[in-house]
């Protein structure tokens, strides 16, 4: 509820809009930017006759009567404005430059469309100060900002990837990601390595009749990431620079080695007051006992916080530089940029180096040439040891011998640690195999003769680990294109374009002597991959006017190879920690961990368009693509994509003409297909592996083997999925385009899936790929912005979006579901009728308050029954046949959001501006893996506060004893609520006067304060740090697993300086 | 203008040669469509035959010598998941989506595939109605002796792995071909009859197509190679298992008379790194130490905590703990103590026992030399000993195993069949410690001998190790009472894993009693 009130709040500053009226009105016209005055624009009021022009400096007055609604500013080379008067006495205009066409022009596939022909469900966003907000990466910086695009920040580590998906999941074993298109390559890792500050606008193909001009990779969406050219103007130089710090937004509540044994100790003083209590079980063990000594006698009181060894306060930094220019034949645009972002673990950093030269030449009256070259390199740094490792470590273990217990240490009988020095790192061995005594926390003396341990791990502490450990990753890349334009007759252009992408990643892992664990021998892996991807496109356009009739045809032929090298070495046993190189190592491979392997992929596809409008009002687009890939086997290799839309701009229609307040209505309508290929590669057939064997004599001679995979069993009939999309929208302007906004709904449907079918395991292969099974996603989005108060000093807009998707398994080939396990032995079911990842296990009901309860509930047996014990979780008989057994399980809940909203609101006043960007997401579940281990529910105040300690004293009834009855992570207690929402960006800047400027010889001064996540709201019931965090790798990397994380990293919350010139 | 025609002429040329694009094929990988063409190339699929081996081994003691009176998860209360469901298996109360068992399941059906499909591409089929192997004509060009010896070996191993399936889990899954996926979608559960029907028709054309040269003859780079005498002594355990005494007689006779084996001079030999392959194993996982891929985990999973670099190096695990019964069971003068159950100071109150005889040193971590016998000459003849009761024949062969580990020879049937079992059984415990056999004997004793209660031999170990031990948990601590009410005669078998019957939607498969 807490949530829907903020909500509402937030949703009040969207409103505004005052209408009334006056008599004299004056103002200010300036152009775009806001700050150079226009002369001579034309003011017109709507009822009168006559009108006036601005002066010098953009000034103007005007006086009109009580029938006058609005002024009309209009002005050569600019977009005329009308501004509806309401009881404004100053009204300000700033008029947009005319565009060529004189309209907003979107980036489609393979073109540009003009906004208002438009009939598919196609997003802009274009690039306002992004690069002043405190984002490492362009798709993380999307977060919020377009309907229909859910971005996941999944971690907070420097530079992570975040989970992006356009419009639902209409894939479950193919990738769900959308593909992105930089400046006509489509790459699936385009927005990994685009400088935010080079990026003009990101368009996104929502809808499939979008799409389908890129056919078989379509169906998951599709982004294009224009960057910017230069114009024709005088050369303008920029340099803008930001730096800032960062920190956790919260930590975990831990206890404290002598918080947990107190809190022991007064359970224990509960239980004694309990009468059903006959035998009091042991408070502590011997090895608690001697860890509470440890720390409460040893150490003198002082634990760790073992987060805090982990998380620093971060720096960031960011240099951008830029030079554009040009004249009519010429226009360039030249950009270097620089980044550092520290993570917020120690030893984790995101580096990144990106140079970007675009030009554009007219070379004569027919041909133009655009060359591109956006080479760019990335170093990343990761730390040895997660933050799970940290945060679940007791508190009793120091990080380094101090000289309190250098001592105690050195006397440790077995001998091993006399030469321990202060300032060493700790192992928890040091403290194991000791004998202990001390005092209680109830005051009694607790003594034993026989040695305890009280931390038995053969594991360095994460501190140490982190320090010795280093992993290192270098992606240099490169996109290059070029292409040459000619106009064969008016309106007959051709278009062809090559483009190389190459991207060499290489990386090492090292680990010195001892590093992870006791007598760990230095070991290095060596990963290098080497991507090369080669695109060739060319495409034949035509454009016709004829009356009221317009033509817009492009038809080509696109070919695209990709060649991936990927290779491995492993090292053990170098000469020295200090020196890495392989020849050092004395064993050089290991054979599980060595490894290389070549892969090819191949794309070849016809593509064609056509754009029809009838006068300007009716519209009608039609296109079609067929691909035929690599990816599948002779006979089904080439897939077909039709889409046809229609659009109907109604207000252009006669009898709209005397609505004054509607400014535009446009109907769309549109159907299309789109596929996915986004697969493993070869599944058409079944691959061999090496598997050897040694036989012989004595220690036996290695022999080659070859097996089939353990993993998946291929199929040689498989084909493409195809998405098949239905579209409406509508789009409205108001009030002389003072509030717009857009509306789609959407229905696809996926067919014959590309499956990672479950089969029985007895079958030797758990899984087969195969094409079966339907998905359909629904959606709605809504889009709006509202120009609230546009006075000559202070302006106000609200830019806000809201979207929802329902996503349904149709049918998986006849069976009722599918389903995997995750890492913790929790289910996950994708059930036919439901959306597509479900939770599934045994639901609770409170925890078992006494032997009586068990009884009365009249459950007679159990599969386990360590299940049926007072202060366990109470699971509910479902089938009701008072056992309790697998068939008791059902639906917990599932990973998606209700919605997902964004809103953006602008103020400017004089020379500041200020922005705050709230972003959030309601409903939707996640698994909290947390849950699962001794240490991270044990000592997490979230999970034992008020917990179940005897019948009588049973704590809120519903906290579990944390070490009885099931494991948590078979039942709902471990599914929680994931809502949340964040002030993730909040903007205040200041430019310099623009005389003052002049005066330092700048065109223009900027200084601004960003942050983001400086407010963060997440549900009351939600135990972990981060809603958002999901562990993505290795079984979660399947699209058929959702929602689950464990050991989340925190939220970052950063602050944020930076200063522009421009001159 | 002529320029620009040619531009566009020359892109289009660029775009005629192109089926190349899009028609691949894995440049790094064979693939099966066209493997197994002649006689090298079955070899090399067999040889993943025999590596498939290894990742059941790696789960198969955690299904047996856990649960048997001879270890335990050595870390009581511990949360580690996998440490988790160890401790459940010991305690008796696995869960049916237990990821140790479906691992072990799925890992031992995985190399199920491996076998059919190339007893498939040698042409070998099994009749389920006659119960009986049989050959068809196929066109790689191989000699009659070597296909036979091929499909021999993979009818073995193959039958090793329903073996172990039938005694976990009861009546299996008779996959005999590489099925397709949705075929198995259609498989039921055979009843154990059938089970052992197949297994017997598998061993018995196993030691009929393979050499049956004795030890001595077999060149030395075929050891390690299944063996007509592994088949012929595996056919024994699996006779003697269904209490077909008279069958197994025979089988395991014609073992001890003509194979060649024998017993090694002591009991370390047999197991020592250096004297791999000997004559007293018939057959035998093997590992390979070096950085290969091949190597044994166990001696640092075995490891006690704490012992990185003394016991072992790199990681210790502490799985697989003695129990103090089993340590106990030895007398000072049993040479088999020391080879099996370690013992690691580390402090000096403190011992630590640990499963020794799979622990050579290692020096890249989890790669270890150590094979895991799985049929020994010393247990072909204490199963004759076994089928024949209480004989002085019988007598004699628990002599020879009693001499070799430094106890008394004794001679002449015992006073009482009682005795006769004690003595039987106890030499089985202490000779076969910790190699996975304890479990399976002591299911077998319930029908072959008439005097051992293994219920009560299971119940009797949690009594016997629950101060030193199972009250060590974390709170809460099992009870005795507890822990002995979940040995029950259903929990003996282990649950089909739950995976297999959820993902069944044409009928229900039935769960084992008791789950």
């Amino acid at each position: 509820m807490k949530k829907l009130q903020g909500l509402l709040v937030i949703l009040l500053f969207a409103s505004g809009t005052l209408l009334a009226q006056k008599k004299t009105i004056s103002g200010k016209v300036t152009g775009q930017a806001g700050n150079d005055p226009l002369l001579g624009v034309n003011i017109l009021a709507n009822n009168q006759k006559g009108g006036t022009a601005s002066k010098q400096d953009g000034t103007y007055s005007i006086t009109v009567d009580s029938k006058t609604t609005t002024l009309i500013f209009s002005f050569v080379g600019y977009t005329t404005q009308t501004v509806v008067i309401g009881e404004k006495n100053i009204i300000d205009v700033i008029l947009a430059p005319a565009i060529a066409t004189g309209e907003e022009v979107v980036v489609i596939g393979y073109g540009t469309q003009k906004k208002s022909s438009v009939t598919g469900a196609v997003a802009k966003y274009t690039n306002d100060r992004l690069e002043e907000t405190p984002n490492s990466r362009l798709d993380q910086a999307l977060q919020g900002k377009i309907a229909g695009v859910r971005v996941q920040n999944i971690s907070s580590e420097a530079g992570a990837d975040p989970k992006v998906q356009v419009r639902g999941i209409s894939s479950v074993s193919a990738g769900a990601e959308p593909l992105v298109v930089v400046d006509g390559h489509p790459l699936y890792e385009g927005l990994s390595f685009v400088n935010m500050a080079d990026v003009a606008s990101v368009e996104v193909l929502k809808d499939a009749a979008s799409a389908a001009i890129y056919g078989s990779r379509g169906a998951n969406g599709v982004i294009i990431v224009t960057t910017k050219s230069g114009k024709a103007n005088k050369t303008k130089y920029s340099v803008k620079f930001s730096t800032g710090v960062k920190e956790a937004y919260e930590l975990y509540p831990m206890m404290t080695t002598t918080e947990y044994t107190n809190l022991l100790f007064y359970e224990a003083s509960l239980r004694l007051k309990d009468p059903s209590i006959t035998t009091q079980p042991a408070i502590l063990n011997s090895n608690e006992r001697a860890a509470y000594i440890v720390e409460s006698q040893i150490r003198g009181g002082v634990g760790t916080d073992w987060q805090r060894e982990a998380i620093r306060n971060a720096n960031v930094k960011n240099i951008q530089m830029n030079v554009s220019g040009g004249n009519s034949g010429v226009k360039y645009y030249i950009s270097g940029g620089y980044q550092n972002d520290q993570g917020m673990m120690y030893h984790s950093e995101y580096e990144r180096f990106t140079v970007k030269a675009k030009v554009d030449a007219q070379l004569s009256k027919k041909v133009k040439l655009s060359f591109n070259f956006n080479p760019s390199y990335i170093k990343k740094e990761s730390p040895g040891a997660t933050f799970t490792d940290f945060y679940r470590l007791q508190s009793f273990l120091p990080v380094t011998v101090d000289a309190s217990i250098v001592d105690f240490i050195r006397q440790h009988p077995n001998g091993q640690y006399t030469n321990i020095q202060v300032g060493d790192f700790v192992h928890a061995n040091m403290f194991n195999n000791r004998v202990y005594s001390g005092l209680m926390p109830d005051g009694s003396l607790w003594t034993t003769t026989s040695a305890t341990s009280p931390f038995a791990t053969a594991n360095q502490s994460p501190k140490a680990i982190m320090e010795n450990v280093s992993i290192t990753n270098n992606d240099y890349r490169a996109l290059t294109s070029g292409d040459i334009s000619i106009e064969i007759l008016p309106g007959l252009n051709f278009k062809s374009l090559a483009s190389a992408f190459v991207r060499y990643s290489n990386g090492l892992d090292f680990g010195k002597t001892n590093s992870r664990s006791v007598t760990y021998p230095s070991t290095g892996v060596y990963r290098s991959q080497f991507f090369v991807d080669l695109l060739s496109e060319n495409t034949i356009s035509y454009n016709k006017r004829i009356k009221d009739h317009s033509f817009d045809f492009l038809t080509g032929f696109t070919a695209q190879k990709t060649k991936i090298r990927t290779e491995q070495t492993t090292a053990t046993n170098y000469a020295s920690d200090n020196i890495t190189t392989l020849n050092t190592a004395t064993v050089q491979t290991d054979p599980t961990q060595t490894f290389n392997e070549t892969l090819s992929r191949g794309l070849l596809s016809g593509l064609a368009r056509m754009i029809y409008g009838y006068k300007d009002k009716y519209l009608l687009n039609v296109s079609f693509r067929a691909d035929g890939s690599s990816y599948f086997g002779t006979g089904n290799k080439w897939g077909y994509f039709p889409s046809a839309s229609i659009g109907w701009l109604a207000s252009k229609e006669k009898f709209f003409d005397n609505l004054s307040w509607l400014s535009s209505l446009k109907l769309r309508a549109s159907y299309g297909a789109t596929g996915n290929n986004n697969i493993g590669d070869y599944l058409f057939v079944d691959r061999l592996f090496s598997t050897n064997y040694a036989f012989g004599a004595s220690t036996g001679t290695v022999l080659s083997g070859q097996s089939i995979s353990r993993l998946i069993l291929s199929n040689p009939d498989i084909t493409w999925e195809l998405t098949n999309q239905f579209n409406a929208g509508i789009d409205v302007a108001l009030f002389k385009n003072a509030i717009s906004f857009s509306l789609d709904v959407y229905r696809s449907k996926t067919d014959q899936l590309l499956l990672d079918q479950s089969t029985q395991a007895f079958a030797g292969v758990p899984n087969f790929i195969n094409n079966i099974g339907k998905i359909q996603n629904d959606g709605i989005e809504f889009e709006i912005t509202s120009n609230n108060i546009r006075k000559k000093d202070f302006r106000w807009s609200t830019t806000a979006n809201i979207s929802r998707t329902r996503n349904k398994v149709l049918e998986f080939g006849g069976e009722p579901f599918l389903f995997k396990n995750g890492e913790r032995s929790e289910v996950y079911r994708n059930i036919v009728g439901q959306p597509l990842v479900q939770y599934y296990g045994f639901k609770t009901d409170g925890v078992w308050l006494s032997q009586a309860d068990i009884t009365a509930s009249g459950i007679s047996n159990s599969v386990n029954p360590a299940w049926l014990v007072p202060g366990a979780l109470k699971i509910v008989d479902i089938d009701g046949n008072k056992i309790l057994n697998d068939n008791d399980r059902t639906i917990l809940g599932n990973p998606y959001p209700d919605f997902i909203w964004g809103i953006t609101n602008n103020f400017t006043y004089k020379d500041f501006d200020l922005s705050f960007f709230f972003q959030g997401s309601q409903g939707g579940k996640v698994i909290g893996g947390d849950a699962n281990y001794n240490e991270t529910k044990r000592y997490n105040k979230n999970y034992n506060s008020d917990r179940w300690v005897s019948p009588a004293f049973p704590g809120d009834g519903k906290t579990p004893y944390s070490t009885l009855g099931i494991n948590w992570m078979l039942t709902d207690y471990v599914v929680e609520d994931a809502s949340f929402y964040a002030l993730r960006e909040l903007l205040v800047g200041y430019t310099l006067p623009e005389k003052f400027a002049k005066k330092a010889g700048l065109s223009s001064l900027r200084v601004y304060f960003s942050g983001q996540n400086l407010f963060y709201h997440k549900a009351a019931s939600f135990r972990g740090l981060n809603p958002e965090a999901r562990n993505t790798g290795g079984l979660y990397a399947s699209t058929q697993i959702d929602g689950y994380q464990r050991g989340a990293f925190p939220v970052q919350k950063t602050l944020l300086f930076g200063i522009d010139f421009n001159f | 203008m002529k320029k620009i025609q040619y531009i566009i002429i020359l892109a289009f040329i660029g775009l005629t040669s192109c089926n190349k694009v899009i028609d691949l094929y894995p440049e790094s990988n064979l693939n099966t469509g066209t493997f197994y063409s002649n006689d090298a190339e079955v070899k090399t699929g067999l040889t993943a035959c025999y590596n498939g081996l290894q990742l059941p081994m790696f789960r198969e003691w955690q299904l047996t010598e856990l649960r048997s009176d001879n270890t335990y998860m050595g870390v009581p209360g511990s949360t580690n998941s996998f440490n988790r469901e160890l401790s459940d298996l010991d305690w008796f109360v696995p869960a049916t989506s237990m990821d140790a068992i479906y691992q072990f399941w799925l890992n031992t059906y995985f190399n199920i595939r491996n076998c059919n499909i190339l007893l498939q591409k040698l042409g070998v089929n099994y009749d389920p109605a006659s119960g009986s192997i049989s050959l068809s004509n196929i066109d790689i060009p191989i000699t009659d002796v070597n296909r036979k010896q091929y499909a021999g070996e993979a009818l073995f191993i193959r039958a090793y792995h329903y073996f172990n399936l039938v005694r976990l889990f009861g009546g299996a899954f008779l996959v005999y071909t590489p099925i397709s996926p949705l075929d198995a979608k259609t498989t039921n559960r055979s009843s154990l009859a059938d089970t052992y029907k197949f297994i017997e028709a598998d061993l018995t054309a196993a030691s009929t197509y393979m050499s049956n040269k004795t030890f001595s003859q077999i060149v030395p780079a075929d050891k390690g190679r299944a063996t007509s005498w592994a088949a012929k002594a595996l056919l024994g355990k699996v006779y003697l298992t269904q209490n077909k005494k008279a069958s197994a007689i025979s089988q395991l006779d014609d073992v001890r008379l003509n194979s060649g084996y024998g017993l090694q001079s002591t009991y370390a030999n047999v197991f020592s790194t250096g004297n791999e392959v000997n004559n007293e194993v018939l057959f035998t996982v093997r590992y390979k130490a070096g950085g290969l891929g091949l190597g044994s985990s166990f001696g640092n999973d075995f490891a006690p905590l704490a012992s990185s670099g003394i016991v072992i190096t790199g990681t210790v695990r502490n799985w697989n703990t003695p129990t103090s019964s089993i340590d106990s069971f030895y007398t000072a003068a049993d040479a088999r103590k020391a080879v099996n159950v370690g013992r690691f100071l580390p402090s000096p109150t403190v011992t630590s026992l640990y499963v020794k005889k799979f622990t050579s040193p290692v020096t890249i971590d989890l790669d270890g030399e150590s094979d895991w016998p799985v049929i020994r000459y010393a247990d072909v003849l204490l199963m004759l000993a076994e089928a024949q009761g209480n004989t002085g024949t019988s007598v004699g062969y628990i002599s020879q195993i009693r001499t070799r580990a430094g106890l008394g020879s004794i001679s002449g049937a015992f006073a009482t069949v009682a005795e006769f079992e004690k003595e039987l059984t106890d030499q089985r415990r202490a000779e076969f410690a910790f190699e996975n056999l304890r479990w399976f004997d002591l299911l077998r004793y319930g029908t072959t001998l008439t005097t051992i209660n293994p219920v009560q031999i299971l119940k009797d170990h949690f009594e016997y190790e629950y101060v030193a031990h199972y009250a060590t948990y974390v709170a809460p601590v099992p009870t005795l009472l507890q822990l002995k009410g979940y040995v029950t005669t259903d929990k003996l078998l282990l649950p089909i894993p739950q995976r297999e019957i959820d993902l069944n939607t044409q009928f229900v498969i039935a769960q084992n009693p008791g789950y």
